[in-house]
């Protein structure tokens, strides 16, 4: 079982690094292939070892594994160390599951890209860094996957790094990632101090009594889940990160990346229960990002933006169950939130891949009278995160809301801001999907989908937004060639069914697996679930009436409030705050540095020991006459002085 | 021993080695300045030859050979520059060779 888990972590691994190698002695379709096929094999891997996993009885589920001591210091160990339990196999599965059908989904996405090779290798590393992440048998390989997802994320959001939005981009992810990054660390500062192992379990296990402790090292590590789960305050790198290709948008929202946060608060959950504050610190932050993204996503025109801050609404619930002690409701939704929003990503993709890149929702409006199918599965898409029963989002994010009842007055405060929630997100997924896929066609749309069967073959249909870049001539019947289309579907049917294997009242096999792992905190009584249910589908669908009045029947206008619009717009101003916050002090005060203390002090003080040599340089440079007899006579001089010195001091 | 004692030779090195150095100091022309040079180097070497026979010892002389022979090579650099000098048509003065002013 131990070596099926290695071969699930490192087969790609041993991808990237062929297709590094190999370079140019392969095509581009065999890269993609072996890609692929290396994900698929992490996944037939992960399933073996769920398989043994859950032949064993429930409380040996727990095996690590360690290959390599790489550092000892006293009594100090850190090995390449990885643990097995229901929590990473679940982990394991979704990861290497739905990373599989992205990567197959790139094969037709990315066809024709000049550097399709180097895009697989991304690919297969980004994987390998989540699965190290949730494998990692200790806070150290934890932090090295958690870098290393970073780090790939970086790679693939400027992928076309011709495009200099794509590289601001990726920047920002990356150094805003870097924020958590450091704070995380600094939290296994202390654990080390403190508890001398970082390997888990025992290193999860603070003691109590070491209040101010296991609140800074709960600080720490809600600093790094915040980052990467872009939640509010370190959110504002995601919506950007949309500038990447959509397949590695749908990686980086549905089976890696932004979920690792509520892994690691899942995880690290029996730190967090030490540290009470800092867990309803959790649930608050993501109540808070829920509703503003849901907000958000109200006026975006991007259509990967407003799938961007659905995802950042949608772990804001997560956080709000994992924050609330209501793990495997978390965990849950996580597993159905990847189905459907790589599915919503998918589909999308489908529909900026055939309309030259296009992403403002105003120019695709009206595209789903002509691609059908890409319409059900948008559609089916759209339901499930909603949470219109019996989709995926129904049963999970009900069972949130419901958890998060049984959690006090603190849990019920936040319940509302769930519930509303729940309310937007009817709202700006209806908008969304009436805008692009109903009503007449655009013109935009018009000229790219009916114009073709005209010039069938004239026009390189292929590529971003971007239309100088170079692209090769390729047109494709219907909506999509095979390679795009089968994993869509494959996951439109995950969203419809991912949902049912847990139904909180009548039988939940998931919370009962990572019962081991993590026991919740909450457990609602039935009439709570119901409750939730009720009132989260009732204001789901009131959100998608009054989406439909707007947008479908256009019986009302559009409110236009204007403050509302122009703060929505600039995303609450996050973004200039941070500007006016950190960049401009920093700006200014390297000015400051650069005229006061480089140019004064470092620069002036140079300057004036030049000086000082110079002029004692031309000073001595005067006893140097150039008259060789002045020498003579001055060794000589000095001899007579000497002989007479030593002589007298006889 | 037979022979003078060893005050006198001392005493001719010393005015061999003050002629020599007078002339270095006093004289402008590099030639007798170099001449000079070898005087000063060979009443050195007179006074190490006669401690040597004064304590029946060989290293003395074995010294003034080695001053003989580091004088003949410093002989041929100097030469060697007076020469290119001369060559450029440059008066052998040394007042006159005053290009290293600081």
């Amino acid at each position: 079982m131990i070596v099926a888990a290695w071969i699930c972590l490192l087969a790609p691994l041993a991808a990237a690094l062929l297709i590094t190698l190999l370079g140019t002695g392969i095509s581009r379709r065999t890269a993609a292939y072996i890609s692929t096929s290396s994900v698929l094999g992490s996944f037939a891997a992960a399933v073996v070892v769920f398989a043994k996993l859950s032949s064993e009885s429930p409380d040996a589920r727990s095996h690590s594994s360690t290959v390599w001591e790489w550092l000892t210091a006293g009594s100090f160990h850190v090995g390449l160390r990885i643990l097995v339990d229901p929590l990473s196999v679940f982990m394991m599965l979704i990861v290497s599951g739905v990373g599989f059908l992205i990567v197959a989904y790139s094969i037709g996405y990315m066809d024709g890209d000049d550097e399709e090779r180097r895009y697989f290798a991304y690919m297969a590393l980004f994987v390998f860094s989540m699965l190290l992440l949730v494998q990692a048998g200790n806070f150290v390989i934890l932090l090295a996957g958690w870098g290393l997802v970073g780090l790939s994320s970086y790679l693939l959001i400027g992928f076309w790094h011709e495009r200099p939005a794509a590289i601001a981009a990726a920047k920002k992810a990356f150094i805003m990632n870097a924020i958590g990054d450091a704070t995380m660390a600094l939290a296994f500062f202390l654990l080390i101090q403190h508890h001398n192992t970082l390997n888990f379990p025992p290193a999860l296990h603070v003691g109590p009594g070491h209040g101010w402790l296991v609140n800074l090292v709960a600080l720490g590590l809600l600093g790094g889940a915040v980052a990467k789960s872009a939640q509010i305050p370190l959110q504002t790198w995601l919506p950007d990160a949309m500038e990447g290709p959509t397949p590695v948008s749908a990686l980086i929202h549905a089976a890696t990346m932004v979920t690792a946060g509520v892994y690691l608060i899942v995880r690290c959950h029996a730190i967090f229960e030490q540290a009470p504050r800092v867990e309803e610190l959790a649930a608050g932050l993501g109540a808070g990002t829920l509703l503003v993204a849901g907000l958000i996503a109200l006026v975006q025109t991007d259509i990967k933006r407003v799938i961007a801050y659905s995802t950042m609404s949608q772990i804001g619930y997560m956080f709000l169950g994992a924050g609330l002690g209501a793990y495997a409701n978390a965990m849950f939704h996580l597993m159905t939130h990847a189905f459907f929003k790589a599915l919503l990503f998918m589909a999308a993709g489908v529909v900026i891949h055939a309309l030259a890149g296009e992403q403002d929702i105003r120019k695709l409006a009206g595209v789903g009278g002509l691609m059908p199918v890409t319409r059900i599965v948008f559609l089916i898409g759209c339901l499930a995160l909603i949470g219109v029963p019996p989709l995926a989002g129904f049963f999970s994010k009900d069972s949130i809301i419901a958890a998060s009842f049984a959690r006090g007055w603190y849990g019920t405060v936040l319940s509302i801001a769930a519930l509303i929630g729940t309310f937007l997100t009817g709202l700006y997924t209806s908008r969304l999907f009436l805008i692009v896929f109903t009503g007449e066609p655009s013109p935009f749309v018009r000229e790219h989908l009916l114009g073709r069967s005209h010039a069938h073959g004239q026009e390189g249909a292929h590529g971003e937004d971007d239309p100088s870049r170079p692209h090769s001539v390729h047109v494709h019947r219907g909506e999509g060639p095979f390679w795009l289309m089968a994993p869509v579907l494959v996951l439109a049917v995950l969203s419809v069914v991912g949902g049912w294997i847990q139904f909180a009242p009548l039988w939940h096999p998931l919370s009962t697996w990572l019962d081991e792992v993590a026991p919740p905190l909450a457990t609602p009584s039935s009439a709570q679930e119901a409750v939730a249910s009720v009132l989260a589908v009732l204001l789901g669908l009131a959100g998608v009436a009054l989406a439909f009045a707007f947008y479908g029947r256009r019986r009302l206008a559009v409110p236009r409030i204007a403050w509302a619009q122009t703060l929505l717009e600039h995303k609450f101003y996050f973004d200039e705050a941070y500007d006016f916050a950190f960049y401009r002090p920093a700006v200014w005060l390297s000015l400051q540095l650069g005229r006061w203390v480089e140019g004064l002090i470092i620069g002036g003080s140079i300057r004036e020991i030049a000086q000082g040599v110079r002029e004692a340089g031309l000073g001595t440079g005067r006893l140097q006459t150039g008259l060789v007899r002045t020498y003579a006579l001055a060794i000589a001089a000095s001899l007579a002085v000497i002989t007479v010195v030593f002589v007298a001091v006889r | 021993m037979k022979g003078p004692e060893i005050v006198w030779y001392l005493a001719v090195a010393a005015s061999l080695f003050a002629t020599g150095a007078l002339g270095v100091l006093l004289r402008r022309s590099l030639l007798i300045v170099l001449l000079s040079l070898e005087i000063m180097l060979n009443g050195a070497n007179l006074a190490l030859i006669a401690f040597s026979r004064l304590h029946g010892e060989s290293s003395g002389q074995i010294f003034a050979l080695a001053v003989m022979a580091v004088a003949a090579s410093e002989v041929v650099v100097g030469l060697g520059l007076i020469v290119a000098i001369a060559r450029k048509r440059l008066d052998l003065d040394v007042d006159k060779l005053s290009f290293l002013r600081g």
